[in-house]
């Protein structure tokens, strides 16, 4: 169903390469990670939003500088959306009116109620690398919405591949310049390489970037509004 | 800040405390409750904890029940069934089982939630969410254990043991122009025009 395909291809929990790399987690030394805590090191209880799952790792680093941290896995929350979506178009008696909607107008709906935040709320965000696994023409109402959320001077930090990742990753905080890259189930496939170009382009409305790349060619990405 | 020295600063070491383990939950951890790992996140089906067997003071909502109201008490409270409305048990521990699904702000000594959840959280004590959990909402505790795979949607926010809640202050502005951000080119930087 192109409808849910083109966002997040929704995979099936079992057994595969992302189960059998269950436990293969690494470390990733981030300069992007560093310097966006350098941003907020000044702004006392700075709020910062985590795009990502939820780890006591991650919680506890920012509980323990005074840090408001808020948590919201805007990937799971995408997949329970797009489920949600397809078992009610299953509940349609066949002949009628499918109701199916547009990639689009299923983002616009997820954002009825995701990333629901006051205008200005956050002074740091973690996208990690989620923007990679939506289609691009789904990520500029994602990217507005994040825009609102975060303070003016606020930075937003994310991830780009610059090819297709193999295996579905988490990324939690160790200190502050070590992120463990956790393999994880894979509930989403990688849907979008992001050329500088686009990224720029994305991200037209911040006022400056700063990118850097690691050895495994991932692109950490760092931009002021 | 953007400057090359900066950024090739060396790794600073891990921080000790976020290796060492919580303070101890011995007291908020029931016999079947999955240990916290290392392992990534797993499907909540595979879980989910079995009820454990009720203490001495225990109450217990079971999963055939439905509540809306506000429960309020000093026992301890098992729930896994459905509650709407408040749950205050400031002196006690308060458990949701994986099928308890709750819609209210739940207040209690100590919280242990491995079911669905949507409303603010206050542990004067502790507050654990188990693997299976799954919650929306602000979230306050002087300690906070979460097990990998739980899910939170909201706000982290420590406070003092036994504080009881209290206003959320307005946040902090940020400065106009962050001072030292001076963006200097660099073979990786790139200017948004």
């Amino acid at each position: 169903m192109r409808a849910t395909a083109a966002a997040v291809a929704v995979q099936p929990l079992k057994p595969g390469p992302a189960a059998s790399a269950a436990h293969a987690s690494s470390f990733r030394a981030s300069n992007g990670l560093q310097q966006f805590l350098d941003l907020l090191a000044d702004v006392p209880r700075a709020r910062v939003l985590d795009l990502g799952s939820v780890w006591q790792s991650t919680i506890s680093f920012f509980v323990d500088k005074g840090y408001r941290i808020s948590t919201e896995d805007v990937l799971r929350g995408w997949k329970e959306f797009i489920t949600s979506e397809e078992e009610r178009q299953r509940a349609i008696p066949s002949g009628a009116d499918s109701g199916k909607l547009s990639p689009q107008l299923l983002m616009a709906n997820f954002l009825q109620d995701a990333l629901g935040y006051p205008e200005h709320n956050f002074h740091g965000i973690l996208a990690w690398d989620l923007l990679d696994y939506f289609d691009a023409d789904l990520v500029p109402p994602l990217m507005e919405r994040l825009f609102q959320a975060l303070h003016p001077g606020g930075a937003l930090l994310a991830l780009f591949h610059s090819r297709p990742a193999e295996h579905f990753r988490r990324y939690r905080i160790m200190d502050s310049q070590t992120v463990e890259v956790v393999a994880a189930p894979t509930i989403a496939v990688h849907a979008h390489v992001f050329q500088n170009r686009e990224i720029l382009d994305l991200f037209g409305k911040f006022r400056s970037s700063k990118t850097f790349v690691g050895r495994d060619q991932v692109r950490e990405a760092l931009f002021l509004r | 800040m953007w400057n090359k020295s900066a950024q090739n600063r060396p790794s600073s070491k891990a921080d000790a405390r976020l290796a060492a383990p919580l303070p101890s939950h011995s007291a908020m951890q029931s016999p079947a409750e999955p240990a916290s790992s290392h392992a990534p996140a797993v499907p909540s089906s595979a879980a989910e904890p079995a009820r454990p067997a009720l203490g001495v003071a225990e109450s217990a909502i079971d999963s055939h029940l439905k509540i809306a109201g506000e429960i309020s008490g000093n026992s301890d409270l098992y729930i896994d069934g459905e509650v709407r409305g408040k749950v205050r048990m400031a002196g006690a521990r308060v458990t949701v089982g994986a099928k308890g699904r709750i819609h209210a702000d739940m207040e209690a000594r100590e919280l242990v939630i491995h079911g669905h959840v949507e409303g603010s959280l206050h542990a004067a004590e502790s507050l654990h969410l188990g693997a299976s959990s799954r919650v929306q909402g602000k979230v306050l505790a002087p300690r906070i254990r979460i097990d990998d795979g739980a899910f939170l949607r909201g706000t982290v926010e420590m406070i003092a043991a036994g504080v009881a809640s209290k206003p959320v202050a307005a946040a902090p502005k940020m400065p106009a122009v962050i001072p030292d951000v001076v963006p200097v080119a660099t073979e990786h930087e790139e200017i948004i025009p």
